[in-house]
């Protein structure tokens, strides 16, 4: 099963990202796929991911220079700074060595600097729209 | 005079940074913890409509939004002078008690536990949840499915696990259903396995940390709590007490409407976190703790069977007196956990729980309300005032974390001077006074009311307020 997991704050403009890519993948009824919004990634969010063979992060990834372009990378590191909310790359560490799952994970996140607002609409739907029609063909 | 700046705090929520100053000899002058984030709740909540107030405030945080959501829900109430109905107080009861146990579980297992497997001297490479995966896996797992546990019922009871809608004015949107109440029952024993297990694991390796419990935020000081009728633990509603640390009772049955005559709130130029007092004392003498250590010395029984049994070995660590150790703020939480399992399986057994009466509505008749109830971290405040058109002309917030600030500085301050030696300056001394303010559990994004990103340090000053190290943990 894939798992694809978009998170981000709502209220945050496009760091709702993440979340605006789910709404429109759920509307594509995607065969053998489990899709979750989510504010944050937490621990006990491994408990769903068991059954997956495949893992899609999406998020929005803090950069001044490139607004709304897309990368397909862990831009975030492991941080050994933990606090209440983990990174993308901790989920797939725990659900390695504590349950010896070891699916396929890849991240899609768009690159902007702006958590106030949406700044750009078309060009923040496109990106959304791109990442969806990927998703769907993938 | 030396400084050291630790920037960030690690194992916390939210952002800070400590200041520790040396004197010629390079011996601690003073320590202090600085909160580097501002958000401004109270004042942009000013003109929204009061029934915008528990999804509004419930932004304040995502690790403890229900708490914003329950007191802010009983300041509406308190507006509209409603009390909801037994069902629908019973299942905020029940989701209260599952954000506690969520919230400590992650303390604990996730954020503290490195300490206590591999001591405050280990390498720092260590002291983390990666390195416990692959030493403690069972432990890590443990933390994963209690935490989850928690998180799983306020999903099913209040919509989401984050910035739930399910709690409202006048009592809750959702009536319990019975798959609901028998999924939740079917996972108590073993939940309670684990957090007795947890506990047991703690107490079998206090004996490590003697020197750290004596002198991590192990002082005096006067604790806050609300209690029941009956000076019982509560953590939804009831009256607050206030206690000095010989356990003397200084103020009972204070009707949290009338907190402001007993708690002032002073503003310091160094952080962005306010500093509440006791206000007969005035400030700073009125220094007070809440949370889990305040809650166990204040109240004279728990009300659950296997909780009560674990009470009485804390109160023995002091003689039956106040525990006056911050770092038994670990122990506290754990006996909590315990509490809180044992609670909401009470609850949910409680016929009033399966009520379809869940709500109560009304309109406006009066002009302020106060919402108070027990988060976490301790007593937590949102007083509002309103227009007769419901519109919030006034806020005031005083945040679980915000009542521990002076505390919490002091403690910075006595681990510093015990550990920290300006001519030898070594990792384990840093990360100790930082581990003083996790014994403490502080959500700093809460209590500031954050804007954007700011990174969080430990700074050393000489005695001429130059800096001569700086421990980045970013």
């Amino acid at each position: 099963m894939r798992v694809i997991i978009g998170y981000g704050n709502s209220l945050r403009g496009e760091d709702a990202f993440g979340l605006d890519v789910i709404k429109e993948l759920q509307r594509l009824s995607l065969k053998d796929t489990k899709l979750i919004s989510a504010h944050q990634l937490t621990p006990e969010m491994t408990l769903e991911l068991l059954d997956a063979n495949e893992i899609i992060f999406i998020d929005t990834c803090y950069d001044e220079k490139n607004n709304y372009s897309l990368a397909c990378s862990l831009a975030q590191q492991n941080s050994l700074n933990l606090g209440h909310h983990i990174a993308p790359k901790t989920i797939i560490q725990m659900l390695n060595t504590l349950y010896d799952n070891h699916p396929d994970f890849f991240i899609y996140s768009m690159m902007s600097s702006s958590f106030d607002e949406i700044m750009d609409l078309n060009k923040y739907r496109e990106c959304v729209d791109v990442v969806s029609k990927h998703l769907k063909c993938s | 005079m030396k400084k050291i700046t630790i920037d960030p705090v690690t194992r916390i929520e939210g952002h800070a940074k400590i200041t520790i100053d040396l004197d010629c000899d390079g011996k601690v002058e003073d320590a202090k913890l600085h909160v580097t984030q501002y958000r401004g709740f109270e004042k942009f909540c000013e003109g929204r409509m009061y029934t915008e107030m528990p999804a509004l405030t419930a932004r304040t945080c995502g690790i403890c939004p229900v708490s914003h959501v329950i007191a802010s829900t009983k300041a509406i109430d308190e507006i509209l002078s409603i009390t909801p109905p037994q069902a629908g107080i019973n299942i905020r009861k029940i989701i209260n008690l599952a954000q506690l146990l969520q919230s400590h579980t992650l303390n604990f297992f996730h954020l503290s536990s490195p300490d206590f497997v591999y001591g405050f001297d280990a390498p720092k490479e260590d002291r983390n949840i990666f390195k416990m995966m692959q030493t403690h896996p069972q432990m890590a797992k443990d933390g994963i499915n209690l935490r989850a546990f928690g998180q799983k019922i306020i999903e099913e009871l209040a919509g989401k696990r984050i910035h739930p809608t399910g709690i409202v004015a006048g009592g809750v949107e959702h009536k319990m259903e019975l798959s609901q109440k028998e999924n939740i029952l079917s996972q108590i024993p073993d939940m309670l396995k684990i957090a007795q297990g947890a506990l047991e694991f703690f107490k079998t390796n206090l004996h490590k940390f003697q020197k750290e419990i004596a002198s991590f935020a192990s002082f005096p000081s006067i604790f806050m709590a609300l209690t029941n009728d009956e000076g019982m633990l509560e953590h939804y509603d009831g009256y607050l007490r206030f206690i000095d640390s010989e356990g003397n009772i200084l103020k009972d049955k204070i009707d949290p409407q009338d907190y402001k005559d007993y708690i002032g709130e002073a503003v310091e130029d160094e952080s962005y976190l306010k500093s509440p007092y006791y206000k007969p004392l005035g400030y700073e003498k009125g220094m007070y703790r809440v949370g889990a250590l305040a809650r166990l010395n204040i109240a004279s029984k728990c009300g659950t069977p296997l909780a009560d049994e674990e009470l009485k070995n804390f109160k023995a660590l002091n003689n039956a007196k106040p525990v006056l150790n911050s770092f038994y703020y670990h122990y506290a939480r754990l006996i909590e956990m315990i509490y809180a399992i044992e609670k909401i399986e009470e609850l949910l057994n409680d016929d009033e729980t399966m009520s379809e009466d869940v709500k109560t509505t009304a309109k406006i008749s009066k002009s302020r309300g106060v919402g108070c109830s027990e988060a976490p971290r301790g007593t937590l405040f949102h007083d509002y005032e309103v227009t007769k058109d419901g519109v919030i002309t006034a806020v005031n917030l005083i945040i679980a974390t915000g009542n521990n600030n002076l505390a919490m500085n002091a403690g910075v301050k006595q681990t510093a001077q015990m550990f920290v030696n300006g001519n030898n300056i070594t990792d384990g001394a840093l990360n100790r006074v930082e581990a003083v303010i996790r014994c403490f559990d502080p959500c700093l994004s809460c209590s500031t009311h954050a804007l954007g990103i700011v990174s969080s340090k430990i700074e050393v000053r000489d005695h001429n307020k130059n800096i001569i190290k700086v421990i980045d943990r970013n």
